[in-house]
């Protein structure tokens, strides 16, 4: 529930005009604030190679030795192999999810009995403790695709939901008090006032759940079968290849922060027009 | 009024902030100190207590009498229990992790070979009958760079076929279980598995003939300094170790007894007790146990065979023992046992 809570909360609507005077001044400062950025990283790096040196553990590569075992498992396409593989248990799960959990959300935003039905089953599975219950899918569903996917849908699904009833039960009242003045029949009412006005939190719900998609394939392929990126992580943890076993580490949560913040660029340009600061 | 309120709260919500954080830093303090208490050795095994490690365990309990102090934490995996050794925060680990003593910048050492590699290769009756019938197929291994893709991969190249592919199922009961629902119809599996598949379909599986694949299954390792530190806690472990596993190498079926005797697995069920007896009859069948704890030989077998599996880089050959192992506490302890 909190994740939903902040994803909300997080994302101003569009009719909260305060902050979008905020949200302009820092996209005016927009050219510095890349350089910060840009410079955290690299302090990050920085320290990374530091404590690699020290070291911190004898079995922690520093920085320098992990980009160039990145470098090494793109040249001889080890890693790009592995993201193929990962990306299909990914890719079908936060599909999956999201055709459903849009789909449940908004259903539930809109019809009291399909609340009460399925409401608490979403919130029970966001406050579960997912990687104690991948394990028991692989009891039913095997150890192939199919419960790798699940284990997607587990983790993504309930966010998606969530925050699609959120955000049509939070649909602006006056707008819809205007339909209703319109006299707009029930369907107009939901495709041109309840989802155009809630596609923001959806979509911030959508990405939320894309990121718990990444958690449940790298969840899955640790705990189910190792393939993709988690057999590099334990194949390389297991011959002692710590630089490999950290740059395939990193290299899935840069994916994962990369496709993040496309989204967010999507969402920016397409649900957000208040947002881009011009 | 109110200022002076205000910064009487403040007074002592500052005052809580820094009581809170002495207190917290003294808590901190002295968790780690405690696990470092003197004298104790801290033993980092990667699998929870079972059947199969009773002997270990037993050999345990000789060495508690003997007067010395352990604390046995039990990890997820054997990666994890390496992890502890190397960090320090456990003094002797369990398993064979040869490419981390290769590659890990601490100088970890083997002292104590425990048991030898026993898988059995098994394949479905139905389809293939020996290692002619499984070339061009499909066979599934635990994972990639494990022993048992090594042995598959070795006794491929001797009876010269290739597999099409090799699938990764880790956990030999996952394994078995494939085999029985024909999901799987050429593995390898542990003793135990083995047994448990002959007894539910006999004559469906069929074990494949292995001969001269030989390489440590489960070793003892420490850091080298712990083993220079601690000469005389190590000597008595490996004593305990040595006098246990001959034991049971002259009579299997002592390790029913020697479990009551020590209260271990208390609460074992029925069905797994009746499979003491079996699975230490077939360890022992099997030459699993070694009766001298490894030594020379084993060690050069050892290279051999994770060179092939890829744990170790570079030509066996030219392997040097002592880095690797720590043959010291077992020739002490051998001279005082004698060799067999």
């Amino acid at each position: 529930m909190k994740t939903t809570m902040d994803g909300v909360a997080a994302m101003p609507g569009p009719r909260h005009g305060a902050g979008g005077t905020l949200l302009r001044a820092a996209a005016a400062m927009g050219g510095g604030m890349l350089l910060w950025r840009l410079a955290s990283i690299a302090l990050f790096c920085g320290l990374w190679e530091v404590a690699g040196r020290v070291p911190i553990s004898p079995a922690f590569p520093s920085f320098s030795a992990t980009a160039i075992a990145f470098r090494d498992m793109m040249a001889d396409g080890s890693l790009p192999a592995a993201f193929a593989v990962t990306l299909q248990p990914l890719v079908l799960g936060v599909v999956i999810s999201a055709v459903l959990g849009v789909s449940a959300g908004v259903l539930m935003g809109l019809r009291r009995g399909v609340e009460w039905v399925a409401a608490p089953v979403f919130i029970v599975f966001q406050a579960a403790p997912m990687a104690a219950l991948i394990p028991l899918v692989t009891f039913v569903y095997g150890i192939g695709l199919t419960a790798k996917v699940l284990a997607v849908c587990m983790l993504a699904l309930p966010v998606i939901a969530l925050n699609g009833y959120k955000a049509v039960r939070n649909v602006n009242p006056s707008l819809l008090a205007m339909a209703r003045s319109f006299m707009a029949s029930p369907w107009q009412r939901v495709v041109k006032i309840i989802i155009p006005d809630a596609s923001p939190v959806i979509f911030a719900g959508l990405r939320l759940g894309v990121s718990a998609g990444f958690i449940g394939v790298i969840l899955a392929e640790l705990l189910i079968t190792p393939t993709g990126i988690g057999d590099l992580i334990t194949y390389h943890r297991s011959i002692a290849n710590y630089a490999e076993m950290y740059a395939s580490i990193a290299s899935i949560i840069l994916f994962s922060a990369l496709t993040l913040a496309v989204l967010q660029r999507i969402e920016t340009v397409f649900f957000r027009p208040e947002k881009q600061g011009a | 009024m109110l200022k002076l309120f205000r910064r009487s709260t403040r007074r002592a919500f500052l005052r809580n902030a820094a009581l809170l954080g002495v207190a917290a830093a003294a808590a901190l303090s002295v968790l780690p100190g405690d696990t470092r208490a003197a004298g104790k050795v801290r033993i980092a095994f990667g699998d929870i207590p079972s059947v199969e490690s009773l002997h270990f365990l037993i050999a345990l309990e000789r060495a508690r009498e003997k007067g010395l102090d352990l604390e046995v934490t039990y990890l997820k995996s054997e990666d994890i229990a390496a992890q502890a050794v190397v960090s320090g925060q456990a003094d002797i680990g369990v398993g064979a992790p040869y490419a981390l003593v290769q590659k890990v910048k601490a100088p970890i050492r083997f002292f104590y070979q425990m048991s030898t590699l026993s898988f059995y290769p098994i394949v479905n009756t139905e389809h293939y009958k020996s290692w002619k019938d499984l070339d061009g197929q499909e066979v599934a291994v635990h994972s990639r760079g494990s022993g048992t893709e090594a042995i598959m991969k070795l006794m491929a190249e001797k009876n010269g076929i290739s597999f099409r592919n090799i699938s990764y199922v880790p956990g030999s009961e996952v394994r078995a279980g494939a085999l029985l629902q024909g999901t799987v119809k050429a593995t390898i599996v542990d003793s135990t598995n083995r047994r448990i598949l002959m007894e539910k379909a006999p004559g469906k599986f069929a074990v494949l003939p292995m001969e001269g694949v030989s390489a440590t299954d489960e070793a003892l390792y420490a850091n080298a300094n712990y083993l220079a530190a601690n000469k005389e806690a190590v000597g008595t472990l490996v004593e305990s170790l040595v006098q246990t596993w001959r034991e049971i190498n002259d009579d299997p079926a002592a390790v029913a007894g020697l479990r009551a005797k020590y209260k271990l697995l208390p609460d074992l069920p029925k069905d797994l007790e009746a499979d003491i007896g079996p699975y230490f009859q077939e360890l022992v069948a099997g030459k699993s146990l070694p009766q001298n704890g490894g030594g020379e030989a084993a060690v050069r077998d050892d290279f051999a065979f994770y060179t092939l599996s890829g744990q170790l880089q570079g030509d066996a050959k030219t392997l040097e023992l002592t880095k690797f192992w720590d043959l010291g506490p077992l020739d002490a302890a051998l001279a005082k046992a004698g060799r067999r």
